[in-house]
């Protein structure tokens, strides 16, 4: 029973940071069309800002703020420098990503060194949960996904903003000819979705081994709650990351971590192939 | 051509002379970079030319060396070492193979899914190398493996490279030049045009990516003994994503610019990586710059500078029409019903319950205001769109679940409503697919034979259309009527019983429209063949057809002659407004 309480909670907390993950991925390719093969790469610099916080011996929570500008200055550069240019062309997107991807890993390399870097637990007690004794930094952690995303649902929902946004994904033209300034809008929803992406690496850095190669996994992993979930909807978002989590963790327990992400890999093959839509998709 | 030729055996040269204008390092370092380049070929035959970029490369690269490595570490003989060949490219074909038809069956176009996929496979790749230690030896990787028999691996197993190398050049720029290579393009130019010619286009894609990673698999087969050692490095996504940088570099579009872009690199890397830390992110750099401002990369500014001293080394010789393919015969029952075919999408109908009859050849024209369901009936008919009840029957047989590519085969043709053409293939390159729709076979794909085909309604149509004669033009340069006219005699030439035409005089000026009819009218004569226009101009409606079918809401509203049509209360009601 204890065994099964430990597992749920560390299932949740799986799928929670995941969905927090992906969730910047599919604001950008569902939102503005962009795979943005970089965004593994901000939760990297998230998870470095965390780093660095902490080397200067500074309050953990700094790496909040410091992790978001991080992502603005570096996405916006990115967007006005190379997306702005290709939202009509995915597949030079792509490409040009890809080359941000390997220039930002490449770029922390060159200054941080290949080696493992490691953010103290900020919370290192439990607390007594259910039965259990469960890591009080992951609970906050879940608490904490939870409540982001409910703000920002509730603001895609009912803000102008977010209406805009709504507007131009429909029926960019017109959403222009009505006076909506797409071009300054895509800037701020890919920087939001970026910065997504660095919070969810402040939040995971005590929880991770921080290396300059981190953001591929999460790229993929982002990626394979994608193509199970589905574009479009947070529905669709929440089970891809419970189906991707859920197995992984699961698989992985049983036999090891290569067996988890070869399941992982095998089942989003299998959604590409039986459901090209994923679970929930608009159409 | 010649030229080409001329370049090519000048770089062998070069190469075979290497080891004894330098020393024997600097050949042994060359031979490192050649075979990285030979990978890069493979990746330019997917990327550059079928469009599709795998991220995953040196996983083929890598089983190729952990086979080789594996097989030689054991024995040394020539049978051992021939074997290990054979394995060392069989075995990742295969993968890829299997591979890119899981993926690309789904998945049209260049989207995403296919390049993180061979990214994600490069990573388990990485992993299984790394876990399986009683295989590939682990993180320290396949070691003690010998050279070839009789070979020194610092020295004359570098000629060896080279030949290699010279074979998967010729390979290469052979498939290039056959049918196979001219579908790939195809592919990239428009899939879903390439499809409604009768080409299964995820086999074709999956086929070059199959060789894409044969070629992989025999440069990795040489890496182990030139190496002695293979680590998990080797299948890694590290290497992966420079092998796609070192041919993005070198130039994607042929397959001499992937080796420049490996050797380059490779020796400034060897030189600089160590004293210049930011070497990598200058690499990157560079990278990112060559996707944005020059996709030819070296290569492509070397073409379009000799291009500048009247020196094109690009043009093909064409060959003349000398085989006359005869005409097929028609089918027995060319009879086409549409029984009650519903197509709900949420709460929107867009076909409801829509029957309707065609058993005499000749010009049908289907009409009816925007939104009333004329493309999308002419999808349901393609298996573009899938219809939740009801069926179609051509000649007797029911299209239900057909997939597009099927469509010639049954004989039916579509011209889709925007001109859907190559652009970046010739005029001449663009008739050969039309003409090939149906009469190639397996064997015809990889012989050059099928270039001399031509038909007699092709003398026919470039009678009508003169410019179809202009060989050498991009189809991208054409105007909007000439691309039109092209898009139908290419719909045409496959000679089908069912031919769908979609506002084939969109876009023309009046001149224009009058040569089109006529086109048609007169193919309509000859060939007794059906056909349904859909079409918005009543002038050109009156000029081709006396049989009109008039769609609204998804509906058949009305069908008979143009006068009857125009007496009809309920369609003036639908055209003019009013109401009954």
């Amino acid at each position: 029973m204890e065994a099964l309480i430990t597992f749920v909670l560390n299932f949740i907390y799986s799928s929670a940071t995941l969905a927090l993950i992906v969730l910047g991925l599919a604001m950008v390719f569902g939102l503005l069309g962009v795979m943005n093969m970089a965004h593994g790469e901000f939760v990297m610099l998230g998870a470095y800002s965390a780093y660095v916080v902490q080397s200067l011996g500074l309050n953990f929570i700094w790496a909040i703020p410091i992790s978001i500008l991080v992502c603005v200055i570096v996405g916006w550069l990115m967007e006005w420098t190379i997306i702005r240019h290709l939202y009509n062309r995915p597949f030079d997107t792509l490409l040009a990503t890809w080359g941000v991807a390997i220039l930002i890993r490449k770029g922390i390399e060159a200054i941080f060194s290949r080696d493992y870097k490691s953010v103290d637990q900020v919370m290192p007690g439990t607390i007594d949960i259910l039965g259990i004794t469960y890591p009080s930094y992951r609970l906050i952690l879940i608490a904490i996904i939870i409540l982001l995303f409910v703000t920002l649902f509730a603001w895609y929902q009912k803000s102008k903003t977010g209406l805009r946004i709504r507007a131009m994904v429909q029926n960019p033209g017109l959403a222009s000819a009505v006076g909506i300034d797409t071009s300054r809008l895509s800037t701020v929803t890919f920087i939001i979705g970026v910065s997504f992406a660095g919070l969810a690496g402040v939040l995971l850095a005590p929880l991770v081994r921080v290396e300059p190669y981190i953001g591929l996994d999460y790229l993929l992993s982002s990626f394979f709650i994608l193509i199970v979930g589905g574009l479009g909807t947070l529905e669709g978002l929440l089970i891809g990351s419970a189906v991707i989590g859920g197995s992984d963790a699961l698989i992985s327990t049983i036999f090891d971590k290569t067996a988890g992400y070869l399941s992982v890999l095998l089942l989003s093959i299998l959604f590409l192939w039986l459901r090209p839509d994923g679970i929930y998709s608009r159409r | 051509m010649a030229y080409t030729l001329v370049v090519k055996s000048l770089l062998l040269a070069v190469l075979i002379l290497i080891p004894f204008l330098t020393n024997s390092y600097f050949a042994y370092q060359l031979g490192l970079y050649l075979l990285y380049g030979m990978v890069g070929q493979g990746i330019a035959l997917c990327w550059g030319k079928g469009g599709f970029l795998p991220l995953g490369q040196a996983l083929f690269f890598g089983i190729g060396a952990y086979i080789s490595g594996t097989i030689l570490q054991d024995s040394v003989g020539w049978l051992s070492v021939i074997s290990a060949l054979i394995l060392s490219i069989l075995i990742p074909a295969f993968i890829a193979g299997l591979v890119g038809l899981l993926v690309f069956d789904r998945q049209i176009g260049s989207g995403p899914y296919f390049s993180l996929i061979t990214l994600a496979l490069s990573l388990l790749g990485y992993q299984l190398a790394n876990s399986q230690v009683w295989i590939t030896g682990g993180f320290n990787g396949l070691t003690g493996i010998g050279g070839l028999p009789g070979i020194d691996s610092y020295g004359s197993l570098y000629f060896f490279i080279v030949g290699a190398l010279a074979i998967s050049t010729f390979v290469l720029v052979y498939l290039i030049r056959t049918p196979f290579g001219q579908l790939l393009e195809a592919v990239r130019e428009n899939e879903e045009r390439t499809q409604f010619l009768g080409i299964n286009t995820s086999l074709v894609k999956a086929a070059a990516f199959a060789i894409s990673g044969a070629i992989a698999g025999l440069a990795g087969a040489f890496f182990a003994p030139h190496q002695g050692i293979v680590t998990p490095q080797v299948v890694g996504f590290i290497l992966s994503a420079e092998l796609v940088i070192w041919a993005a570099v070198g130039g994607r579009f042929g397959f001499i610019g992937p080796i420049v872009g490996a050797v380059l690199i490779g020796f400034l890397a060897s030189g600089l990586r160590d004293s210049f830390a930011y070497w990598e992110v200058g690499v990157a750099l560079v990278f990112i710059l060559v996707v944005l401002r020059m996709p030819g990369g070296i290569s492509g500014m070397v073409t379009s500078l000799l291009r500048r001293f009247n020196i094109d080394i690009l043009s093909n010789n064409v060959s003349s029409r000398s085989q006359i393919i005869p005409k097929k015969n028609n089918l027995r029952k060319p009879v086409l019903k549409f029984d009650n075919v519903s197509v709900k999408v949420g709460n929107v109908s867009i076909l409801d319950n829509l029957s309707f009859t065609i058993e005499n050849p000749g010009v049908h024209c289907l009409i009816g205001p925007n939104g009333a369901g004329k493309t999308s009936a002419l999808n349901a008919l393609t298996g573009k769109l899938d219809y939740n009840t009801g069926n179609v029957y051509w000649s007797g047989k029911s299209l239900k679940g057909i997939r597009p590519f099927r469509t010639p085969k049954i004989g039916i043709g579509r011209k889709l409503q925007v001109p859907s053409i190559f652009s970046n293939l010739t005029v001449r390159q663009n008739i050969d697919i039309a003409i090939w729709v149906n009469r190639l076979n397996i064997k015809h794909l990889f012989s050059v034979r099928p270039y001399s085909w031509g038909t007699n309604l092709l003398k026919d149509l470039e009678e009508s259309f003169p410019f179809l004669n202009k060989t050498d033009v991009h189809a991208g340069t054409l105007s909007v009527g000439q691309r039109q006219m092209l898009d139908f005699a290419m719909t045409v030439l496959a000679e089908p019983d069912l031919i769908l035409l979609d506002e084939p005089c969109a876009g023309l000026s009046k001149y224009e429209t009058e040569k089109m009819i006529l086109a048609i009218s007169k193919l309509a004569k000859t060939s007794k063949a059906t056909f349904i226009i859909v079409e918005h101009d009543m002038h050109v409606v009156e000029l081709l057809s006396d049989n009109v079918f008039v769609m609204h809401q998804g509906k058949l509203l009305a069908q008979g002659s143009l006068e009857e049509i125009r007496a009809n209360k309920e369609v003036q009601v639908v055209y003019a407004g009013g109401s009954k």
